[in-house]
């Protein structure tokens, strides 16, 4: 009985979990998604703190890499601004924990600062979706947004800007930004090396899973729905323009977590953050992991920051350092002109379709004809 | 009139502009809508029975699809008003109007070619509060595509997409339904099955307007036909007699000469 | 009298400031719409082609070399390389409207990334030629306020000349506007993306060629120096080249101006990011995607 009621409690859950808008709707998917959640938990012990330390990085940028490819994979809007949301929870966490930083003033620098990359994710929406601004015209403005803070927090040098003791520092930055605390009152718990490698892979884990469940539900349904074809979609009575809005505002959200976990990692922002360079990143990483798979996104934005941080040694000896970023927009060049679903995808379908021949090969010949049928 | 003796149609109250027959689902008045210095849509007096199909005819330009766009509000009247199921839809934005009960398959078609049959179903189906599993197998039965289920709408015959288009907007359960050539580029064969879908959902209750050049087709499917031209409703009345006016037949000459 | 000069004295300077901005404005955007209208691609690498433009010329004109000639030779070399980035990587991209954005985005890293690995961290910059003129308490430089204004203006009347009066142009637009057609009519297409393509680089290697002695220091990431007016321009003026590049830049400028002339540059691109969302929260899609627009619901109902 017992067994049966737990057994129907776990299909339930994968119910939510798997559906047609996620790769890896399979128990096998789900063992191997468990032993790499259990490989990197133990992986802090086994490295050195450095190691350890840069992973936590990976893990605050995966959030924007999540969060362009819930936007763009899901909804199909491309945003080229996502950083812009990352940027401005970095430096409101930054400004609010600055002036207060007692535990209880971290934990209002954390929500104000999601709070206010969410808000304005959604403001912009706003004027974006309402507007009937589309396709090309959201990606450029979103870029433009960007860009727009990119020069405006590059001119912040002078003393007079500043928020109460937070100096915006112009190029130089926002520094002495507190780690991230959890608890009321003065102190609490705070949230440095690997107590933050801890609290990102949790966040990361579970953020994963809940957009799992997000695009799986109808809601997702809507979302791609709207990816494929928006006018269509409005004709059964969707809200195009208002969902649009919820899915911005989402992954503004999701950027927001981001800029709030990386400013606390370095305790440290700069303008960068809004440039064109880093604004390009979480393209590249959603491109090549695959913009349709989360999975995608979250791996390869891993693996790429992890292949830049490799190549800042140099490659060999004929290339230095300064070669990682040509390597990188190399590979989206690749990826995007050769596998245009991304990595993960690919990879996806090979694995199925090997799979299906497989099982072709042992059954019946009739059944191979009907299964490459 | 026309209105079905089928008991399921639903007797709905009278619309208050039009204030006469009981059964008018849908009724314009002095519908108008300019572009620039053109009258596209000129002060259209036009009512719809509950239940009842009709086929709107007229030359190119006559101003079929804007006025279809207008009632779905894809675009805003000059002047005038769209009354349905006893609400104004006047100032509704488009996706409202859907949710009083309108459904409509515009002239191009557009199925989610990415998608599989069942899924391009769901995503209207979900809308509703209609029992999802059962609708959907009923809604595939009647559009013949129960053996597609899984297969990639782009991957789907013409006409089968067209079939799985009118499928989508009926999963809506719509009092009305607005088609704009619906058998446009359909074999002969694939014509006739539309005409039964589209007879067969009639029997359930359901009301149509047709925008169609195919006069077969229309002759099939239709009790009333409205002919349009230059913006204005220029002749009304059963089938037979629209094809036996001297007029009409003019008009058409006269513009596809 | 000493009041009422000292107020046309800022008003001459205002004006000067507007063609300064108009002229960046359309210098900045022209490469780019003609891309983007004619191909349906956005060249995210805009800016980077520009830099290359700039790099041609600063290079050829420290290798002692007279500056219009260098000039000529940074267009050369940028209408080559941008040949040669169509070739390779854009053709695969023309149904993809999306993707070519993500791919000469990657193109952009690459190239600006290569010229700072190849040229090191700047090249010597030009001085501007042509002086200043001064009046009352401001200056301004000839070749930035009136010089590159003209140049801003034949150049779209060239384009109009070159678009609708030439063979080249007609076939260019027929291309554009139904590729099936066009080449049934014996249009080789694939000649003409190319051809579109080498223009928008060549516009651009021209606006970097003329920018190059002026933008003072000359380094690897002056490419997004452009952007940013470049994108709002062509977001505002929609898909048709001339009249929206034309109209946008007209538009933009004159809050650019007075916002820099006010209170200084980043406030001037404030004003005009504000102006572009404004006016794209009532014309979506630019302002020549609004007079298309009315002018196909006319003849579709004709």
């Amino acid at each position: 009985m017992s067994e049966t009621a737990s057994a129907s409690i776990v299909d339930r859950i994968r119910g939510r979990l798997e559906g047609p808008n996620t790769i890896g709707n399979s128990t096998p998917f789900w063992v191997g998604l468990g032993v790499v959640f259990a490989a990197l938990a133990v992986f802090p012990l086994l490295t050195d703190p450095y190691t350890a330390r840069q992973s936590s990085r990976y893990f605050a940028l995966a959030f924007l890499g999540l969060s362009l490819c819930f936007v763009w994979g899901y909804s199909g809007i491309l945003s080229f601004g996502q950083v812009a949301f990352f940027g401005v929870a970095a430096y409101t966490f930054g400004a609010i924990g600055i002036n207060f930083s007692s535990a209880t003033g971290i934990g209002a620098a954390t929500i104000g600062a999601v709070a206010v990359g969410t808000l304005f994710a959604a403001v912009l929406g706003y004027f974006m979706f309402y507007g009937g601004v589309r396709d090309v015209y959201v990606t450029i403005l979103t870029l433009v947004v960007a860009l727009v803070l990119h020069t405006f927090m590059a001119q912040t040098a002078g003393s007079e800007w500043a928020i109460g003791d937070a100096q915006l520092g112009g190029f130089n930055g926002m520094t002495g930004i507190p780690d991230l605390t959890l608890g009321v009152g003065a102190s609490g718990f705070v949230f440095d090396g690997i107590e933050l490698y801890y609290a990102l892979l949790f966040g990361l884990f579970v953020t994963y899973l809940g957009l799992r469940v997000l695009v799986n539900s109808s809601f997702g349904m809507t979302m791609v729905a709207i990816r494929e074809d928006e006018e269509r979609t409005a004709t059964f009575g969707y809200d195009v323009p208002f969902i649009k809005l919820v899915v911005f505002t989402i992954g503004g959200a999701l950027a927001a977590v981001g800029g709030v976990f990386y400013a606390s990692w370095g305790n440290y922002v700069d303008p960068t953050v809004f440039g064109i360079a880093f604004a390009a990143l979480p393209v590249i990483w959603v491109s090549v992991g695959g913009r349709e798979s989360l999975l995608g996104a979250l791996a390869a934005t891993v693996a790429i920051e992890r292949m830049q941080t490799g190549l800042s040694g140099g490659v060999g000896d004929f290339l230095g350092p300064e070669w990682a970023l040509v390597i990188v927009g190399g590979l989206l060049l690749v990826v995007i002109m050769f596998m245009p679903a991304g990595v993960v995808p690919t990879l996806d379908s090979i694995i199925k379709e090997q799979l299906a021949q497989r099982r072709g090969q042992s059954s019946s010949p009739t059944a191979t004809e009907e299964a490459s049928d | 009139m026309s209105s079905s003796s089928d008991p399921t149609v639903r007797q709905t109250p009278a619309v208050a502009a039009t204030g006469d027959a009981t059964d008018t689902i849908l009724a314009t008045t002095q519908l108008t809508k300019k572009f620039g210095g053109l009258t596209a849509v000129d002060n259209v007096d036009f009512t719809i029975d509950d239940g009842e199909i009709r086929c709107l005819i007229g030359p190119n330009g006559a101003g079929k699809s804007t006025l279809l766009e207008l009632i779905t509000g894809q675009l805003r009247p000059t002047k005038g008003g769209i009354y349905f199921d006893g609400q104004d839809l006047t100032d509704l934005e488009p996706h409202e109007r859907i949710d009083t009960g309108i459904s409509v398959k515009f002239q191009s078609p557009h199925v989610y070619e990415n998608l599989t049959v069942e899924q391009n179903l769901r995503i209207p189906l979900q809308r509703t509060d209609r029992d999802t599993d059962a609708v959907l197998e009923q809604t595939l039965e009647e559009i013949s595509l129960t053996e597609q289920v899984e297969m990639t709408a782009g991957d789907l015959s013409h006409g089968q997409q067209q079939r799985l288009e009118i499928g989508m907007a009926v999963t809506l359960n719509p009092t009305l339904m607005l088609l704009d050539e619906p058998v446009a580029g359909m074999s002969v064969e694939e014509t006739r099955e539309v005409a039964e879908l589209i007879r067969s959902l009639h029997d359930d209750g359901m009301a149509f307007v047709v925008v169609e050049h195919d006069m077969e087709f229309v002759t099939e499917i239709s009790d009333q036909v409205t002919v349009l031209n230059q913006g204005q409703i220029f002749r009304q009345g059963p089938i037979e007699e629209i094809k036996a006016d001297d007029a009409v037949r003019r008009i058409y000459l006269g513009e596809n000469a | 009298m000493v009041v009422d000069s000292t107020a046309l004295y800022g008003l001459l300077a205002l004006m000067f400031q507007f063609f300064n901005s108009f002229a960046f404005i359309v210098l900045a955007t022209v490469g780019l719409a003609i891309i983007f209208g004619m191909m349906g691609v956005i060249n995210l690498a805009h800016g980077e082609f520009i830099l290359v433009g700039v790099y041609g010329t600063a290079l050829v004109f420290h290798a002692g070399i007279p500056l219009p000639v260098a000039m000529i030779a940074g267009v050369a070399i940028t209408v080559v390389f941008g040949i040669i980035v169509e070739r390779t990587i854009v053709r695969h991209f023309y149904d993809r409207l999306l993707d070519s954005m993500v791919a000469t985005w990657g193109l952009a890293l690459v190239i600006a990334q290569l010229l700072l690995i190849v040229f090191g961290s700047s090249l010597g910059s030009i001085s501007t030629p042509m002086g200043n003129v001064a009046y009352g308490p401001y200056t301004s430089s000839i070749y930035r306020s009136i010089f590159l204004p003209v140049v801003a203006v034949l150049m779209l009347v060239g384009l109009y000349v070159l678009f609708t009066r030439t063979e080249f142009g007609i076939k260019a637009r027929a291309t554009i506007e139904d590729p099936e057609t066009a080449r049934a009519m014996g249009i080789d297409t694939d000649r003409m993306y190319v051809a579109t393509f080498g223009i928008g680089s060549g516009l651009a290697g021209l606006t970097g060629a003329l920018y190059a002695p002026a933008l003072g220091s000359i380094t690897p990431d002056r490419g997004s120096t452009f952007l940013i007016e470049a994108f709002i321009a062509v977001v505002v003026g929609g898909p048709s080249v001339i009249i929206g590049t034309l109209s946008a830049a007209g538009l933009l400028s004159v809050f650019n101006a007075v916002g820099s002339f006010l209170a200084g540059t980043f406030v001037g691109q404030m004003l005009m990011l504000l102006v572009a969302i404004v006016a794209l929260r009532m014309l979506p899609n630019g302002i020549t995607g609004y007079v298309k627009d009315w002018q196909q619901r006319r003849r579709a109902e004709e």
